[in-house]
């Protein structure tokens, strides 16, 4: 044990290259928005049945938006997690033609969702009166729904760059852990969403016994 | 895992391009703060220089990061020269990595030590008490006053006059500081470099002293009344004579701390490098 | 290595012309420019602050001044407690980090070059925005006044009703938008830490100060973005008349106490763990030892990290949450104590023993380990409830805080520029001029936040503009002022030692300290790739190794 070469031979090398840094760093962007959303989900859980005007949310989310539409409009974005799978699962065989045809269905159930969104906000503002200085159900629900919203939104807009890039045959499959690093923010905005749908649709929405 | 060369051997060290897309896109991204405040042309011309720095960027940083090479450094690194034999040991040569202090008092020892030192300076307060008050439960009620609200309010009559529970609370209250502080001793003295029993029979009983002396009148108003602090000061110098020597009397052991695991445990095994 | 390809750029020769050297900077994606504009401005921040206070302390050296009005005064505590924390502590160690961390680890950059200037550029852009209220507090067309609220903008004080114009936005946007940045900078250390790491050095081989920052950019993730959102329900509130923080509709105003403390508590311990970091590279060099206890060090860090995240509610003693509560967050909070006692013991111990110099840097390195401690032990204080509840809002907090964040980040800081301007300049900074200042500023710091513990034991309550003449705080107020002129006189050293030396100084060589981690294995300055070869270490001291090969670190660790 006194000189040890083998000791000294040089160790293992660590990966060292940019797309494992990618996805830490995704990770942490991802991290930091859960600790985001987090406070402001936080916030509308502890504002819950504290108004002391109408209307509430049994009123507003229960009458004049039927339930279902609102599910409806959920679904079309959870199941695009699905489609954004096999569009990566596509490109990383190589197959670029399946990879644009899911891509581009993301794109759509996305922006479906963003569409139902906007009816149904359009129903509570003109219909029902509800805005963010109305009461404390409607600060915490624009403030809430419309952050996922937004994230939505930009999530959209990188995928539909994405998208015109492939068509313009910018992106081919060595670019996969990239593109796939989007997926990675885009099921993160989905899963939100189920958190939120619970919080506003369901938990924050029973009936006042 | 890989073992291919790093690839600078082949082709020069590569560093990310300097840009100004990130400064670009801040600014962009301040300004539309900034419109909120302001005027909201202010967050329309923030949102075209964001956009406009966020291109820029994206070509920088896709398809792939442009890069470029290196100016090899002209001053080179000194080469660190190894310098054998220059280390110099704490303790012995094995034990390189020691920590010290490598030899400790036991805390049995440093609680039993307290225990005797309190007793002396016990009887040292109780003898006093008589010598100037007549009473042998004068300095055993003062004591008591640390815990007994009512000691405040009595009068010298009293004060000289027995009482149970302060016997009892001031022989607790003696009882425990006195283990506790052994135990402190026990705990410090062996990484006093020098001066040990210097340390412990004049340095401490002065801190303590005048710790005491600044917070006395909240912890024990009582005593702070009466207090003699020449007496006080003998006191706890007989409480660290005491101690300290019966600390350093009772002698060192050495920490575990180059002892094999096995031994730690208290294994019997044969073959392994066993303590001292 | 052969030279391959002659970089694009300004020819080498000759001195470069001004504008071409300040395009350099603002295009540069390397960490050290970056790094080094961090602390530039970080000082310069610094600076500003300090002025803030001073004219803060000539209002109250005596009762009954008038030097500024209630609402400058007001103005001054608001911007002082906000600079320092977000545009002094943050930048400076960010900065730090962004220089040490790849040198440390033997890596070219940053995972993220150009994130990486773009968080630099979001501070600075959101610090100009927030001293731009000075003249736009208002608006564009009232006049400027900026914002008065507290470094914690306590609602309701800060709706719409009471904080009239756009001063509190301005708070709102311009920690917004530095915010981004510290996050996105988080981002990056952890993937640099974790991804670029050089051959050899696993996990627990790392420097620890690389560990340290590590836990801190952890802490960073998780209690920024909450400081971000909970601004956000402000902006609406003030913007778009939602009720968040409204109590007539039936908002709360301590929901906001409970968010911004959520970040506030973490966050002083992300300005102070880096100072731990500093002290913890420090320490050992200058004692010749290696540090005591490095596995320790590592769980303290972590478990640091860990339960600050669960001790807001001490600030919200007075406010009446319910016993139980404030025994929980008493009995959370007092356990912090135990990994940082731990740290602090092992700083001992690795001294204990040691043949210990006492150059500039090791100098501040114990004058942070008294005065923090003592900072730490009040902090003790005020974590008991009943105790607080005597003291709290007064300046006998104002005396803790400063003891941990001045007395104890500041001089960590202190430390760290002595021991690392060599590397980064290439030139040593003065020592005696060093040794004035650190005896300058322990007697002037200490005289000024000592008396105001006492002050505070007194009675008097923090952030008052001035205060009646027979209350017995007269004399304990003149002695805090008189300090702050010992310590402007240190200050003043240091700005004298910085410029003098930058220029002037001794030529510093590759390893001066002699030193074991990385960085000190390259040139100073270091050039932009850091390191002409991939270094590989063995052990946490891979200079050492080197310089002692007969009795290398990795037959022990
Ligand atoms: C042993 C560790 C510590 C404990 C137990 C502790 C405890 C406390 C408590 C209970 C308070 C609230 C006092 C009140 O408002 O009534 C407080 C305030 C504060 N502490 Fe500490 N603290 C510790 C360490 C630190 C450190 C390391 C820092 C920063 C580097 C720090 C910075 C502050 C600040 C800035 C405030 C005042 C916030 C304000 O009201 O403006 N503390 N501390
Ligand atoms: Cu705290």
């Amino acid at each position: 044990m006194t000189t040890a070469p083998a000791a000294l031979a040089p160790p293992e090398a660590l990966p060292q290259n940019g797309i494992v840094n990618g996805k830490i760093g995704i990770a942490c962007m991802i991290i930091s928005e859960i600790a985001f959303f987090g406070t402001l989900i936080s916030a509308y859980v502890f504002y819950i049945g504290r108004d002391i005007n109408g209307p509430y949310p049994q009123e507003v989310l229960d009458v004049s938006i039927a339930p279902l539409k609102v599910l409806f409009n959920s679904i079309f974005l959870l199941i695009s997690s699905v489609w954004i799978w096999l569009a990566i699962r596509s490109m990383r065989k190589g197959r670029m033609g399946a990879f644009i045809f899911w891509w581009a269905l993301t794109v759509l159930c996305g922006a479906e969702f963003l569409v139902g969104t906007g009816f149904e906000w359009y129903d509570m503002i003109v219909n029902d009166g509800v805005w963010m200085g109305t009461n404390l159900f409607g600060s915490g629900f624009y403030t809430l729904v419309g952050f996922h919203a937004f994230h939505v939104t930009m999530g959209l807009f990188v995928l539909t760059l994405i998208l015109i890039l492939t068509l313009l045959g910018h992106v081919t499959p060595k670019n996969v852990e990239k593109v796939d690093l989007v997926s990675w923010y885009w099921h993160f905005v989905d899963g939100i969403w189920v958190v939120v749908f619970f919080v506003v649709y369901v938990f924050g929405n029973m009936p006042i016994s | 895992m890989s073992t291919t060369p790093p690839n600078e051997k082949s082709h020069g060290i590569e560093l990310p391009q300097p840009t100004a897309g990130p400064m670009i896109c801040a600014f962009g991204l301040t300004l539309m703060a900034a419109g909120i405040v302001t005027n909201w042309i202010v967050a329309v011309a923030g949102f075209a220089t964001f956009v406009a720095g966020a291109i820029n960027w994206f070509r920088n940083a896709n398809p792939d990061s442009l890069e470029m090479l290196a100016t090899p450094a002209e001053e080179k690194p000194t080469p660190i020269v190894p310098r054998p034999g220059s280390v110099d040991h704490l303790v012995g040569d094995a034990t390189h990595r020691a920590r010290l202090p490598m030899e400790i008092h036991r805390y049995r020892d440093g609680m039993i030590g307290g225990a005797i030192g309190g007793v002396v300076m016990a009887i040292f307060a109780v003898v006093w008490g008589l010598i100037s008050h007549g009473s042998l439960w004068y300095a055993v009620n003062l004591l008591a006053g640390t815990l007994l609200s009512g000691v405040t309010d009595m009068s010298m009559e009293e004060l000289r006059a027995f009482h149970a529970e302060g016997l009892v609370v001031g022989i607790i209250i003696q009882l425990v500081m006195s283990i506790a502080v052994g135990l402190l001793y026990g705990v410090i003295l062996p990484i006093i470099p020098r001066g040990t029993l210097l340390f412990a029979a004049v340095i401490v009983p002065l801190i303590w002293s005048g710790l005491t002396w600044a917070t006395i009148s909240v912890i024990n108003p009582a005593l702070g009344a009466h207090i003699e602090w020449l007496a006080f000061i003998a006191s706890q110098v007989a409480f660290g004579i005491t101690t300290g020597w019966w600390i350093i009397r009772c002698g060192k052991i050495s920490t575990m701390q180059n002892w094999h695991y096995l031994d730690r445990f208290g294994f019997e095994t044969q073959g392994k490098g066993g303590g001292s | 290595m052969s030279v391959l390809q002659p970089p694009a750029g300004p020819d080498a020769a000759g001195p470069v012309p001004f504008l071409s050297r300040l395009h350099e900077w603002v295009t540069t994606v390397d960490h050290k420019k970056i790094g080094t504009m961090y602390i530039v401005c970080g000082i310069i921040y610094l600076i500003i602050a300090g002025l803030e206070a001073t004219l803060m302390r000539w209002q109250l050296t005596w009762p009954g001044m008038d030097v500024l009005t209630p609402e400058e005064f007001n103005r001054l505590f608001t911007m002082h407690g906000t600079t320092m924390v977000f545009f002094v502590g943050m930048p400076i160690l960010l900065g730090s980090a962004n220089i040490l961390i790849p040198l440390m680890i033997g890596a070219r950059d940053l995972a993220f070059p150009r994130l990486n200037a773009f968080s630099f550029w979001l501070f600075f852009f959101g610090s100009l925005l927030l001293y731009f209220s000075y003249f736009g507090g208002q608006g564009l067309y009232g006049m400027g006044s900026a914002p008065d609220v507290g470094w914690f903008a306590y609602a309701p004080l800060t709706e719409r009703t009471f904080s009239r114009g756009h001063s509190t936005d301005y708070w709102i946007l311009g920690i917004f938008v530095a915010g981004i940045g510290s996050t996105a900078t988080a981002a990056n250390f952890i993937a640099t830490i974790l991804g670029m790491r050089c051959r050899g050095m696993t996990l627990m081989k790392m420097p620890l100060l690389v560990w340290i920052m590590l836990v801190d950019s952890v802490i960073i993730l998780l209690a920024l973005p909450p400081l971000a959102a909970a601004q956000i329900l402000l902006l609406f509130d003030r913007l778009l008349g939602a009720h968040f923080f409204d109590a007539q509709a039936g908002g709360s105003a301590l929901l906001w106490q409970n968010l911004f403390w959520f970040f506030g508590h973490p966050e002083v311990y992300i300005l102070i763990l880096p100072g731990f970091a500093f002290v913890t590279e420090i320490i050992p060099v200058f004692s010749r030892k290696v540090i005591f206890g490095y596995p320790l060090m590592v769980a303290a860090t972590v478990a640091i990290g860990f339960i600050s995240l669960g001790v807001w509610a001490h600030h919200m003693f007075v406010v009446g949450l319910s016993p139980m509560l404030n025994t929980i967050f008493m009995g959370s909070t007092m356990l912090v104590g135990v990994p940082t006692g731990i740290k602090m013991f092992n700083w001992v111990a690795t001294m204990i023993g040691g043949r210990i110099r006492f150059d500039t840097p090791m100098l501040y390195a114990t004058g942070f380990l008294c005065q923090f401690l003592l900072g730490g032990l009040t902090g003790i204080f005020l974590a008991t409830v009943p105790f607080d509840w005597q003291v709290s809002d007064s300046y006998f907090v104002v005396g803790h805080f400063h003891f941990v964040l001045f007395g104890g980040l500041v001089f960590a800081i202190l430390a760290a520029v002595f021991y690392w301007f060599p590397k980064v300049t290439g030139r040593m900074m003065n020592e005696t001029l060093g040794k004035w200042q650190f005896w300058l500023l322990v007697i002037g710091f200490n005289i000024t936040f000592g008396a105001m513990h006492v002050s505070g034991f007194l009675g008097m309550p923090r952030r008052v503009y001035t205060y009646h003449t027979d209350r017995g705080w007269d004399f304990w107020n003149l002695l805090t002022s008189l300090g702050v002129i010992v310590q402007i006189l240190g200050f003043a050293l240091f700005a004298l030692n910085l410029v003098h030396s930058l220029f002037k100084g001794k030529k510093a060589g590759d390893d001066p300290w002699d030193a074991w981690t990385l960085e000190w294995s390259t040139t100073s300055p270091p050039p932009p790739h850091n390191f002409e070869e991939d270094p590989v270490v063995h052990s946490r001291r891979p200079l050492w190794d080197l310089k002692h090969p007969d009795d290398p670190d990795w037959k022990y660790e």
